[in-house]
């Protein structure tokens, strides 16, 4: 660590106070964690009977969709039988490990019986009816299959192989169970709301709920990729695979293509086209998600004037703000209640939300920094 | 022995054809028990606002009243984690009426299909229970629930979702609800689900110029144990039109597809895929 503070020192001191921001906000998160778990959610957060689910809720719907990262890349590197994507894995598996870890450290803090949580593995307890138990023991074995898919990634570094020769021999079969247990949780993350048709606005309700979060995760996760995968080459002085960021960036459009087809045949179907043309918020609001999070990255990937290896990059940030929103609405602005309070989030709230999310970043970025995430012939002496 | 395994699988085709038609099968059959349930009538229009019920409910419950500003009445402005029920006032003008609010006991409750870890129940009786030593704080019941009904114990360091039982341990020892028992003037009666419906359309049937001819909670949300009479539009006592499908029948039975669906389905795609594109297939055409 003391060669690694040097080095930056030397070399880049921005990205050094940047390192010590992280630590201090994911100091600060975990002081306010162990708070909240000591004093209960009343005094922590602005959480009441009106929005009985706040930011933490609403930054799950969004990260869970990120970390699909992994899901998207070891379908197509596994099954489509893409070899390219091979030097992808490990960047987009590890954002999965700690993508899915945030989640559960929030999920963990948001619930109001905590100390009970491990119910929802009682076999005797558990309600296969809901969606939310499904989401539960499907999250929980995903990031078990996600921890497997990583441990050679920090074994190798002390040599270790014996785990890592079974893991690899049964690498389609771990593969293969996180896709499908992937495919589960991302679609029965809409489902959620299937139970809420009197609740949620008529613009985002629709059975079509688990089609949309589906895919939503499939583009979320390889804008994702696009990002984590650029900002790690470059910051090793590696160039862009082209080819490879090209097609990226095809797969991106074409699931884009995918979500915005069922979304507006299902307005259509539904007949609620009227309602995106009134000047209300919620209106105006479908329209922002729509156009951030669909439409300008579809221009950036179709239009041929940036159609370069950064335009994966920047498709994938105004897609991944586009999908931030959309579970903003649906988790929160969207489900409307004769409210006679309204929710804002408590600055604690904020404040471990941010600091359990910058301990996922610093910690991705010292993993970046002490282990081998980038294939063979890109690698360089790090220690 | 591979016999079997064909006859298995063939089993399991079977199944996923019949899972098909199970949900109506299953919804009628909960609709007939139904009948046997124990429910509430509440006719507004004989309803005086005396609030003893809302005082019944707290001496059984031991909740806490919620006094107004001058600290003089017991004046809950909503169902809390305090106030389990109470009467709500609606006035326009010179009409005016009451409205009970609590836990409406759904016939298909929406809060049960949802809570993970089956905290709440629906009883054989009919009340829907709920058990804090399953639950784990999650919410997700306040936000299922049409009716705006389970509250939070914000404040406690321990919290419990807080709802009306229908008094479940009254009903067990062959008693009735405290609020129902406790009513003065007959606005609020308690028994069988089948019983206070046929009760309800005679009233209706003697006097249609008093009600609006709707029995809010028959069919409601895929109906409810706790029924309503009103003279003035239901919408305007916070009753709002939620259709006559169950809430969580769209839910139960997209989980009975999809869930199946995937975990068969999905393997089954991911091992044709890797099939074809082994061949090489669609390595040119195929534009990832």
């Amino acid at each position: 660590m003391a060669t690694l503070v040097k080095q930056l020192k030397r070399t880049s001191p921005v990205l050094l106070y940047a390192a010590y921001l992280l630590l201090a906000l994911t100091l600060l998160g975990i002081g306010l964690s162990i708070y909240r778990l000591v004093v209960g959610l009343g005094p922590t957060t602005n959480m009441n009977d009106y929005y009985p689910w706040g930011i933490w809720i609403s930054i799950d719907l969004f990260l869970i969709p990120v970390a699909g990262a992994a899901f998207t890349i070891s379908l197509i590197s596994y099954f489509f039988g893409r070899e390219r994507y091979h030097d992808v894995i490990r960047p987009a598996v590890l954002a999965g490990v700690i993508g899915y870890g945030v989640v559960g450290i929030l999920l963990f803090l948001d619930i109001g019986r905590w100390f009970q949580f491990y119910n929802i593995f009682n076999p005797r307890y558990i309600n296969l009816h809901s969606f939310l138990e499904e989401i539960s023991l499907c999250v929980t074995l995903y990031t078990g299959i996600l921890i497997l898919e990583i441990l050679p990634v920090l074994l190798e570094r002390w040599n270790i192989q014996t785990p890592t020769r079974w893991i690899n021999r049964g690498i389609y079969i771990i593969a293969g169970a996180g896709i499908v247990l992937s495919a589960l949780h991302q679609s029965s993350l809409g489902s959620l709301f299937l139970l809420m048709p009197y609740k949620l606005h008529p613009l985002w309700w629709t059975p079509a709920l688990p089609v949309l979060f589906f895919f939503q995760a499939t583009y979320t996760g390889l804008s994702m990729t696009a990002i984590a995968v650029t900002l790690i080459w470059r910051a090793r002085g590696i160039p862009l695979d082209r080819e490879l960021f090209r097609r990226i960036g095809q797969a991106m459009a074409l699931n884009l293509l995918l979500y915005l087809a069922i979304k507006a045949g299902d307005w259509m179907g539904a007949g609620e086209v009227p309602l995106l043309l009134k000047p209300d918020a919620y209106g105006l609001l479908a329209w922002f998600e729509l156009i951030i999070g669909v439409f300008v990255p579809m221009a950036i990937l179709f239009s041929k004037l940036i159609r370069h290896s950064a335009a994966p990059f920047w498709a994938g940030v105004f897609a991944l703000i586009g999908t931030f929103i959309n579970r903003l609405v649906i988790s929160w602005i969207g489900l409307a209640e004769p409210s006679p309070v309204v929710y804002t989030p408590h600055w604690i709230e904020i404040a471990i939300t941010l600091g359990i999310m910058s301990g996922g970043v610093l910690l991705y970025a010292l993993i970046a920094y002490y282990f081998r995430l980038l294939p063979e012939r890109h690698a360089s002496p790090t220690t | 022995m591979s016999t079997i395994s064909r006859k298995d699988f063939l089993k399991i085709l079977g199944l996923a054809a019949g899972s098909a038609f199970l949900p109506t099968v299953r919804a009628q059959a909960a609709i007939g028990e139904a009948d046997d349930h124990v429910a509430m009538l509440y006719d507004s229009t004989l309803c005086v606002g005396c609030n003893a019920c809302t005082n019944a409910c707290r001496q059984w419950n031991h909740t806490t009243p919620e006094p107004d500003a001058e600290g003089l009445h017991d004046a809950p402005q909503a169902l809390s984690a305090d106030t389990w029920t109470l009467i709500q006032l609606y006035k326009e003008g010179d009409e005016y009426a009451f409205v009970k609010r609590q836990c409406m006991h759904c016939v298909h409750p929406a809060c049960v299909s949802g809570c993970p870890v089956q905290a709440l129940q629906k009883t054989p009786q009919g009340p829907v229970t709920y058990d804090p030593s399953r639950c784990i704080g999650c919410r997700y019941c306040m936000y299922t629930c049409p009716f705006h009904v389970p509250r939070f114990e914000w404040d406690e360091v321990i919290p419990k979702i807080a709802k009306c039982t229908f008094c479940y341990d009254r009903i067990l020892d062959g008693k009735g609800p405290a609020c129902a028992e406790r009513c003065p003037t007959g606005a609020l009666i308690w028994g069988r689900r089948a019983d206070l419906l046929a009760e309800a359309e005679k009233r209706l049937a003697e006097h249609p110029d008093r009600y609006v001819n709707h029995i809010y909670g028959k069919d409601d949300a895929g109906g409810t144990s706790v029924l309503y009479l009103s003279a003035v539009p239901f919408e305007k006592l916070g009753l709002e039109d939620l259709g006559t499908e169950p809430i969580p029948q769209l839910s139960e039975d997209t989980a009975r597809v999809v869930l199946p669906g995937i975990i068969i389905g999905g393997p089954l795609a991911l091992v044709a895929i890797h099939w074809i594109s082994k061949k090489g297939a669609w390595e040119e055409t195929w534009p990832l």
